[in-house]
This record gives structure tokens, C-alpha cells and sequence, in this order.
């Protein structure tokens, strides 16, 4: 892994690890790669296929271009790499113009691809009101994290990401980390009053024992408890309180026998700003 | 390299510099809400900083479940890298001490990384409260 090898992105040498993807070598040296079903905590998938570059390689005795996703495809000696050329931008027109009729309520996708210069889709439009874009990402987090709650079902047009049986999942930990790395923002979720619903369960937030602040749930609690063996008696109160906990035990331990105390620790003025 | 953040309470007056160093540092603002250090006030003049205390044993390192917390091999901090971040929020629960927090403004985690081994908060510090050494942690327990 660690053997250096020369490649050429853009007609500007690098000298990079051999096998590390294109997208990361990319992102390292400041060459924009539009992606969207791409995020560091799990593998590269290339589901999107955005993220197409252009490359020239030896096969046989002569030389061929094809296309290829950035996020999936390793470096090796003596490639040749082009981000921007009219072939790559084609592609990227191409797959933007599908996604505007998969997606045409899609702010993002509208954005990214009137970056590329497609303002409207030439295919018809998809009815219905999610904006998926069958990336996977979602599914692929929720694995990461250890839920495996949802995945994708059916097959073709009928494709979608869905949870077993399309019931509220039994195996969601309401953590939300499917709604925040979707790239087009359409998980639904909603908060209120201590609980929290999202994929059609509604989860109970654990409350702070000290003010009721909440900001996890307790399936997300139960689940670090069991399988990371950490102490529940970290989890019962916020953060601003067990701050304010730990610094009145540090200020006993340095001052109270020292000075006789120093009054009550706690924040500085009133309103929700200070903690 | 300064990678050993040492905080003197007895100095501390309470002016809350560093919180307004460190989201300068961070997220480019001067909103003490967006530090990833907080000062308490214990009487007039006189405060206790809060700063994550990079444990041996980080429940936040533990918990996270998709590996973004590690612990950096230059400086000994446990630091939070958030393109890998999910946003879970089992870290800010699990810090026994409430040292990670999230940002109202744009809903990141704010985790302490000790400035990539110059801590900004020491550097505006006006009375000593807050300085830096290099070297080993102190009370590292052997591996
Ligand atoms: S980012 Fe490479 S295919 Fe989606």
C-alpha cells in the first residue's frame, strides 16, 4: 500500500500511495469531484456516479480511454487522470439530467446540476414526493453504525429504500445518522416534546435527570451500554450539567479544604447563552 | 509541538478569552456558544475552565460508532474527525465530563482537537490560567 507511484491528474504529476482512490487524492490536492453518495465513515460505493473522471491506461499494446468512478477507482503507476474534459462532462451532464426527472423537487441536485449547465430534465419526471436518489448512503450508514435497519427493496423502477416490511424498523436506534449524511435531505424526521420519529417509529429521548434537556434516544443509550460496555451513569444527565458537575468536583478538590470554599460553581449571568 | 494543555483554576479571572479564542479558531466566529472550552464562574473574578481531558480510556472514542474519534499519534489527543462524523451524538452523551457539546448554529460537534498541537485558548490566556508544555501526557498509563 505504501509504494509511492506517479499519476497524472489534469496534466499535473502527483506522486501518490499506489491503491488509494482517485477521490481522496483529488479532495487532498484541491480538485473539486462532485459527489453525493460519498462519506468517509463507510466504503466507497459508486452508486451515484458522479464523481466520473476520464482515464487513459495501457491494455494490450495500445493505449484506451474509458470512464470511471473517482471514489472507487485506486491509483496506479502511470495513470492518466482528466476531471474536467468534455468527455467526464458529458457523462456528469447525462446522469444530472436523470436525476432531475428521478428528483425535480430536489434543491441540491437543482443546484448541482445548473452548476453543470442542465437546467431541466429532457426525460419525464418522476411523481412522487421523496427526493431518493437510490444512492444508498442511508442504508450503508445505518450498517456502519450497527443498526442495519433499513435497506433497499424491490427491484427497477420499483426500487426503494425501505424498512423491513415497510413497518416502523425494529432495529432502528433513531440515532439520525441516515437523515444527515442523505445527500438529497429527504429522510423526514421530527422532534417534539422528548420524542423523536423518523422511518415511522417514534422513539423516546432520554431526558437530563438534572433539566431535561434530551439529545439521544434510549435505544441509542441501551445499545452503547450493551455493546461498548460503557456505564449508564454517563448517560443520565446532559452535558451542560455533568459540566457544571465536574467543575464543582475539580473546584473541591483544589480550593474547598484550602480556602474553605468558594461558593456555589455554576454559569456566569443568566440566559440560555451561558452554560 | 505544545500538546499538553495544563488549566489553573486558582489563575482563572473569568474573562472567557478562551472560549471566544477557540470558536474564533474553530468555526470563525466570536460566539462563545460555539467553543469547544467553557469557563464556569466560581465568585466574582474567579472561573473554572472546562476543556476536554483527552482520557486514556475516551468514552467518546469508545461509543462512536462509525471509528470518527481516534486518538492522533502527534499530539495524544483524542480528536474528532467530522467528515466521518454522523452526527449521532453518542459522543456529547457519553463524555462523562460534558466536554463535547453541539453547535446550535450549524448542528456540528464540537469536540476539543488541541489546535493541532498549539492550543489557541493557552495563547490568549491573560493571567496563566491556561498554558502548554510539550511532551508526553502527564499520568498516561502504560500501553
Ligand atoms: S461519489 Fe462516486 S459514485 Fe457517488
Amino acid at each position: 500500500m505504501s509504494t509511492l507511484v506517479k499519476i497524472k491528474i489534469d496534466e499535473k504529476e502527483y506522486e501518490v500511495p499506489r491503491g488509494r482512490y482517485l477521490l481522496a487524492i483529488c479532495q487532498e490536492n484541491g480538485i473539486p469531484i462532485p459527489t453525493l453518495c460519498h462519506h468517509e465513515s463507510v466504503e466507497p460505493w459508486g452508486g451515484c456516479r458522479l464523481c466520473v473522471v476520464e482515464f487513459r491506461k495501457k491494455r494490450w499494446d495500445s493505449w484506451w480511454t474509458e470512464l470511471a468512478t473517482a471514489c472507487l477507482y485506486p491509483a496506479e503507476d502511470g495513470l492518466c487522470v482528466w476531471t474536467r474534459s468534455e468527455k467526464v462532462m458529458k457523462a456528469r451532464r447525462t446522469i444530472l439530467d436523470l436525476l432531475l426527472a428521478r428528483c425535480p423537487g430536489s434543491e441540491v441536485i437543482t443546484k448541482i446540476a445548473a452548476e453543470h449547465g442542465v437546467y431541466q430534465t429532457s426525460f419525464a419526471k418522476r411523481e412522487g414526493e421523496d427526493n431518493c436518489i437510490l444512492c444508498g448512503l442511508c442504508t450503508r450508514v445505518c450498517d456502519r453504525v450497527g443498526a442495519r435497519a433499513i435497506a433497499t427493496a424491490l427491484r427497477g423502477a420499483l426500487k426503494e429504500v425501505s424498512t423491513p416490511f415497510g413497518e416502523p424498523p425494529p432495529d432502528c436506534l433513531g440515532c439520525l445518522s441516515c437523515a444527515h449524511v442523505c445527500p438529497t435531505h429527504t429522510i423526514g424526521h421530527t422532534e417534539a416534546d422528548g420524542k423523536r420519529t423518523v422511518w415511522g417509529r417514534t422513539f423516546e429521548l432520554v431526558r437530563c435527570s438534572g433539566c431535561g434537556a434530551a439529545s439521544v434516544t434510549r435505544e441509542q443509550v441501551e445499545y452503547a451500554v450493551r455493546t461498548k460496555n460503557l456505564s449508564p451513569e454517563y448517560f443520565v444527565k446532559c452535558d451542560a450539567c455533568k459540566r457544571r458537575e465536574s467543575a464543582a468536583t475539580f473546584a473541591g478538590l483544589l480550593f474547598d479544604e484550602r480556602k474553605g470554599g468558594e461558593g456555589p460553581v455554576g454559569p456566569t449571568g443568566s440566559g440560555p447563552s451561558h452554560e | 509541538m505544545s500538546n499538553v494543555l495544563i488549566v489553573a483554576p486558582d489563575r482563572c479571572i473569568d474573562c472567557k478569552k478562551c472560549e471566544l479564542a477557540c470558536s474564533l479558531h474553530h468555526a470563525g466566529s466570536l460566539d462563545p456558544d460555539r467553543g469547544r472550552i467553557k469557563v464556569l464562574n466560581r465568585g466574582v473574578e474567579k472561573g473554572m475552565p472546562v476543556v476536554c481531558l483527552h482520557c486514556d480510556e475516551a468514552a467518546c472514542l469508545i461509543v462512536c460508532p462509525v471509528g470518527a474519534i481516534s486518538r492522533c499519534d502527534e499530539t495524544d489527543a483524542v480528536v474528532l474527525d467530522e467528515t466521518r462524523c454522523v452526527r449521532c451524538k453518542a459522543c456529547l452523551a457519553a463524555c462523562p465530563f460534558g466536554n463535547i457539546t453541539e453547535d446550535r448554529v450549524d448542528g456540528r460537534v464540537l469536540k476539543c482537537d488541541l489546535c493541532e498541537g498549539a492550543p489557541m485558548c493557552a495563547v490568549f490566556c491573560p493571567s496563566g490560567a491556561l498554558v502548554t508544555r510539550s511532551g508526553p501526557r502527564p499520568l498516561r498509563s502504560a500501553p
